[in-house]
C-alpha cells in the first residue's frame, strides 16, 4: 500500500498562517507540538509532519474507504534525518505507517508504505492510463484494463508527484 | 439563527479556502469542502478556527472528524449553538 504528499512551499506560505492561535494544536499531537516548539525551523517540522501525516491517512483512506479529518490521531517519528531526507514512521491506532521525505528549498514530498522494504522501490511516473474507484482512490490500468495497481497521486501548487511501488509481474510502464 | 442564515455565514467564511469558484457560487449543502471546492486539507483546520471564532462555539476534535462537507458542519454549528 502506498500513499504521497507533496507541499509546494511557497504555496503553503501563502495559504496556510501556521502560527496562527489554534492551528497547531488542532492539527498536531502534544508531542508533536513540542518539538515543533522547541526546533529552530519551526516552519519546516509543521510541514514536514503535515506531509507524513497526509501521506499515511491516504494509506488509511484506500485501506477503509472512509474520509474522515483526524490528523492528531496520526503520531509522526523521526527516525534519521539529514538536511535533504528525512526518515520516519506514522503510527494510527495499532497501524504504523513507513515513511521518506525529500526535502529541498522549494517543497517537500513524502511517501508513505506499509511495509519498509517498499521504501527502497517507489518510482514516480507521469500521470498516465490512471483510473480511479467509486471512492476515488486511484490505479494504474494495464492494457487490457485486467489488472490494477495502486498509486498515489499528489497535487500541490507548481508540483505533482505520481508514485507507485515497482512491481516485477505488472507490465513495464 | 435559521440553516439558511447559518448556510450564508459558513459561504463567507469558505470564499478564502477555495479555488472553485464555480463550486463556491453553486453551494448548496450537498457540497463538499475537498471534492467540490478544492480546499486544500491543511485549510480545513482554518475553516475549524473561522468558525469558533465566528460563532463563538468551540469545535473538538470529534466533530472535527466530520467537518468535512456544507451539511455536516451546518449541523454540528447548529448543535452547538443550541447547547449554549
Amino acid at each position: 500500500m502506498i500513499g504521497n504528499d507533496v507541499i509546494d512551499l511557497s504555496l503553503s506560505r501563502r495559504e496556510s498562517d501556521w502560527q496562527r492561535k489554534g492551528f497547531i494544536q488542532k492539527l498536531f499531537t502534544t508531542k508533536e507540538q513540542r518539538l515543533i516548539v522547541n526546533n529552530s525551523n519551526s516552519e519546516t517540522i509543521v510541514w514536514l509532519f503535515w506531509s507524513m501525516k497526509e501521506a499515511a491517512y491516504k494509506i488509511h483512506n484506500r485501506q477503509t474507504k472512509r474520509r474522515e479529518f483526524i490528523p492528531q490521531k496520526f503520531e509522526c517519528l523521526i527516525l534519521t534525518e539529514t538536511t535533504t531526507c528525512v526518515t520516519g514512521i506514522v503510527r494510527f491506532l495499532d497501524m504504523v505507517y513507513y515513511t521518506k521525505t525529500d526535502i529541498s528549498i522549494e517543497f517537500l514530498h513524502t511517501v508513505a508504505v506499509t511495509s519498509l522494504n517498499d521504501l527502497e522501490d517507489i518510482i514516480q511516473i507521469e500521470r498516465r492510463g490512471i483510473g480511479k474507484d467509486e471512492h476515488g482512490i486511484p490505479y494504474l490500468l494495464s492494457a487490457q484494463n485486467k489488472h490494477q495497481q495502486a498509486v498515489s497521486i499528489s497535487n500541490h501548487g507548481r508540483f505533482e508527484k505520481v508514485v507507485l511501488i515497482k512491481n516485477k509481474k505488472v507490465p513495464s510502464i | 439563527m435559521n440553516k439558511d442564515e447559518l448556510i450564508a455565514k459558513l459561504k463567507v467564511i469558505i470564499k478564502p479556502y477555495t479555488s472553485n469558484i464555480e463550486a463556491y457560487e453553486n453551494l448548496s449543502e450537498n457540497t463538499d469542502f475537498i471534492s467540490d471546492l478544492n480546499i486544500n486539507s491543511a485549510n480545513l483546520v482554518d475553516i475549524v478556527l473561522d468558525i469558533e471564532e465566528t460563532f463563538d462555539i468551540l469545535i473538538d476534535t470529534t466533530d472535527m472528524q466530520r467537518m468535512l462537507d456544507v451539511k455536516t458542519a451546518v449541523a454540528i454549528i447548529q448543535s452547538k449553538l443550541d447547547a449554549k
